[in-house]
């Protein structure tokens, strides 16, 4: 299992190296000019070109590279063109609210969706089936911006309940203002995982549910719980986490969008303005740091099968 | 053992304590929650033009001279000057006591680092530095400009609110490439930044500099004391309108700079949100065209858009119907303002020819022609602009190639002087603050240098003699026969085509008052309840 783990770390050099290779030529190809949003709307070109030069802008792609490339090697992502700030440093100040917000949607997302999917295959064909996947559905086809405006619009502006936006540390003495703050946004960017993950649950428990020990289970007298929880849906594990791992894609681009919808300073929105402006080596860190944290989570998802699938090994 | 009941009541406890009304919200009131125009990505008011940084750069660094609202510059850090009879010796002192939020004296050294710095990215400073034959301390508290040609307009230069500001920082900061945005942000401004709680794109933080040195006299835009009521501004940063409207109604935030139209009508229906004009100034639309390729180096076919163009159709898709927030605009100069003029701009006033704009298209062999109008459409003025001139571009026998892009590629395209076909463009749409165009100084926009000027490259030897004309104009009645014949040659030339004058708003908690109509947030004077 440990060599399979070093294997797997090892593997995503090659891969992290592509990405990089690709989002820098990316970057480098793509039109826009950070020079001319920094000279500003009544700068002259010529201006703007000194800005470029002493950005060192207008140097050839593979002396960029090259350069970039050894700084990541030591651990280096660069500094910001705007702010002249780390990225690393700025990457850092946006990951908290990033993570509490993801983990906050996956706890919610998978603490309703698994058992609202067991819920509709036990019931399947009944109404109770029926509004559960029209739910989902509802949820799936809404696009997130429109679910968090909804949301904003009745819980925070009419009934005052929330706030509309930003985000408060968490504080282990008090960690009611950061909940505060991220209940509408992991609700708005859950429904639609929520949906997605009680959708496989279902079918997956379906399809679990019309096996033979499941029969033998119920004729041994087994009683409804037991069945649904320890022997259909441990076996129906393997696809429900195996898309919780790639919903997880998902969850990243939606969390872009829930940012901004609700101001809250996270990873997403860095990214998204880095974009706007051009800000080439924000774009790369965060782009690196992702593509690095997705490989791990798929590498956590193929060490989870083995808990609930011990035929499989490593 | 937790038990289901158990549960359940704790559950309904936490569910409730997160759902109690959000009456915790009440903030003092040494605090005040902005919402500005844009997201703040630097401080460097000198290496950069981007107004949202001016606006912050004013918090935090000092001027010489600060305009009023009548745009007369008045003293700031400066106790005086005095200036002999031919307008070339200028020499200045500084108020004494004055401090960096380092807790450094600000000297003439600081100064003159400063202003050789801003010489060489204004407009108006590097006229003075053409004419330089020194800029010298005299001592900690006196300076010196020699001159070997009058200037007249100096203490504008010093004071003017138009970027490149002339911000005095601290020499060691002040020696910084002009060219090269500046990493420490120490100024001698009401407001010290804090760039520990700096997260770019998300928040700003100013707080009180309790050393201020503030003037004795009322403030006025940037002349005056500047007296802070706030201990701490924290500058939201919300690149969401609807959630920045929202932050506004439910009191999370206490003045929003530019709330667009769309929402105005829904902010003006809360009894706790004022909503007014945020500048007097507005802003005046401008369709850009490229002077050095077909069809647009050919006057006549700009002479054909201006006879073709309906200001009201601009202004209409810019800000509404709202006929308050927009008129027309036959100048290239902000109306209402002292030197404001008319002259020349007859081809814009009446009702529109798109027959004779058609007849000079086809004198010129250029009716059927290729236009490339690239267009940013993730900013609401340029993108309804655009629209409105690919319509009339169709309409008077153009053929339109509709580029729509957003700015931050529009800004790098417009760079090229290349052939349309070959990556470079026809038409663009900008804009242009009205405080930026009350004058030739700060207008960029204007500028007919040719290879020099602004995108779009116009060259016209009238224009660019109007120009110094008004550099040259000791009076008020010299400044408007010049600036007459300087409109007058702008819309011979078509540097570029004004779209119209239009205003925005800007809206506030009510219990945010003294909040003033201005080019710029003013912050001095606003309290809060």
């Amino acid at each position: 299992m440990f060599a399979y783990i070093v294997r797997r770390v090892i593997a995503t050099i090659p891969v992290v190296a592509i990405v990089a290779l690709f989002i820098f030529s990316l970057l480098y190809f793509a039109p826009g000019d950070p020079a001319a949003i920094i000279a500003g709307d009544q700068a002259t070109p010529a201006d703007v070109e000194r800005i470029r030069a002493s950005l060192g802008l207008d140097r050839p792609f593979v002396v960029r590279f090259v350069e970039w490339s050894w700084q990541v090697m030591q651990g280096n992502l660069g500094v910001s063109i705007f702010t002249n700030l780390p990225v690393s440093k700025m990457i850092a100040q946006r990951i908290e609210p990033s993570l509490s917000l993801m983990l906050l949607t996956l706890t919610f997302a998978i603490s309703v969706a698994v058992p609202l999917g067991v819920l509709a295959a036990w019931k399947h064909g009944t109404w109770i089936d029926r509004v559960v996947m029209m739910f989902a559905v509802f949820f799936f086809s809404v696009p997130v911006f429109v679910v968090g405006y909804l949301l904003a619009y009745t819980f925070a502006l009419q009934l005052d309940w929330f706030p509309v936006q930003g985000y408060t540390p968490f504080s282990i003495s008090d960690p009611l203002p950061w909940l505060r703050n991220l209940v509408l946004p992991a609700a708005a960017l859950g429904g639609a995982f929520v949906a997605l993950i009680a959708r496989i649950t279902r079918a997956t428990m379906l399809e679990v549910l019309s096996q033979d020990y499941i029969r033998t289970a119920r004729a041994k007298g087994v009683s409804q719980r037991p069945i649904l929880f320890m022997h259909a849906l441990k076996n129906a594990a393997v696809p429900i986490v195996t898309i919780i791992g790639i919903g997880f894609a998902g969850l990243i681009g939606g969390a872009v969008v829930t940012e901004s919808v609700f101001a809250i300073p996270g990873v997403g929105r860095l990214v998204v303005d880095a974009i706007l402006r051009r800000d080439y080596p924000i774009i790369q860190g965060v782009v690196l740091m992702l593509s690095f944290t997705y490989v791990l989570v798929n590498l956590c998802v193929d060490l989870l099968y083995t808990l609930f699938d011990p035929r499989i090994r490593y | 053992m937790l038990q289901r009941r158990d549960f359940l009541k704790t559950s309904a406890a936490m569910t409730s304590a997160l759902a109690l009304p959000n009456v915790a919200r009440a903030q003092a009131s040494k605090l005040l929650r902005f919402v500005p125009q844009a997201n703040l990505s630097s401080l460097d008011a000198v290496a950069g033009t981007q107004y949202v940084v001016r606006n912050a750069a004013f918090l935090v660094w000092d001027t010489l001279y600060g305009i009023d609202s009548a745009l007369t510059p008045k003293p700031q850090m400066c106790e005086g000057h005095t200036v002999d009879a031919e307008l070339k010796t200028w020499t200045f002192k500084l108020r004494a006591g004055l401090k960096f939020h380092d807790g450094e004296k600000v000297t003439t050294r600081d100064v003159v680092a400063s202003l050789n710095r801003w010489m060489v990215r204004d407009t108006m400073g590097q006229i003075i530095k053409s004419r330089l034959d020194a800029l010298e301390a005299i001592d900690d508290l006196t300076f010196r400009f020699r001159l070997n040609q009058p200037f007249s307009k100096m203490l504008f230069a010093l004071g003017k609110n138009n970027a490149p500001v002339a911000f005095i920082m601290p020499e060691r900061i002040a020696k910084t490439d002009p060219f090269k945005l500046i990493s420490e942000y120490v100024g001698s401004g009401p407001m010290r930044f804090r760039a520990d709680l700096w997260v770019p794109g998300a928040n700003a933080v100013f707080d009180r500099y309790t050393d201020y040195s503030v003037r004795p006299e009322p403030a006025d835009w940037l002349s005056g004391g500047k007296q802070m009521h706030f201990d701490r501004i924290e500058w939201k940063i919300m690149p969401d309108a609807a959630t920045a409207g929202a932050a506004l109604q439910s009191g999370e935030v206490d003045w929003w700079e530019n709330p667009i139209a769309d929402l105005v009508p829904l902010l003006r229906k809360n009894k706790n949100i004022a909503v007014d004009i945020a500048d007097p100034f507005g802003n005046i639309g401008s369709l850009r065209m490229n002077h050095l390729h077909p069809p647009f180096n050919d006057v006549r076919a700009r002479k054909a858009l201006l006879m073709a163009l309906d200001q009201q159709d601009y202004m209409q898709a810019v800000v509404g119907d709202n006929p308050d927030l927009w008129k027309r605009l036959p100048s290239f100069f902000t109306p209402g303002t002292p030197v404001s003029t008319e002259e020349g701009g007859d081809l814009l006033k009446g009702p529109r020819n798109y027959e004779a704009a058609k007849k000079l298209l086809s004198e010129a062999g250029l009716l059927g022609s290729k236009v490339t109008l690239v267009v940013a459409t993730d900013i609401a003025i340029t993108k309804a602009q655009g629209d409105v001139t690919a319509d009339m571009l169709k309409r008077i026998g153009f053929e339109v190639d509709f580029v729509a892009t957003d700015w931050g590629t529009l800004g790098a395209r417009r760079a090229k002087k290349d052939p349309p076909s070959q990556g470079g463009w026809n038409i663009f749409h900008s804009w242009h603050a009205g405080a930026d165009c009350v004058n030739p100084a700060p207008y960029t926009a204007l500028d007919a240098g040719g290879d020099k000027a602004w995108f779009g490259w116009p060259k016209s030897d009238a224009v660019q003699a109007g120009i110094l004309n008004w550099y040259a104009a000791a009076d008020l009645g010299a400044e408007k026969l010049a600036m007459a014949a300087l409109n007058k040659a702008s819309f011979d030339n078509v540097t570029y085509a004004p779209t119209g004058f239009f205003l925005l708003y800007q809206a506030w908690r009510n219990s945010v008052s003294g909040v003033v109509k201005a080019p710029f947030p003013v912050f001095w004077g606003v309290q809060k309840a």
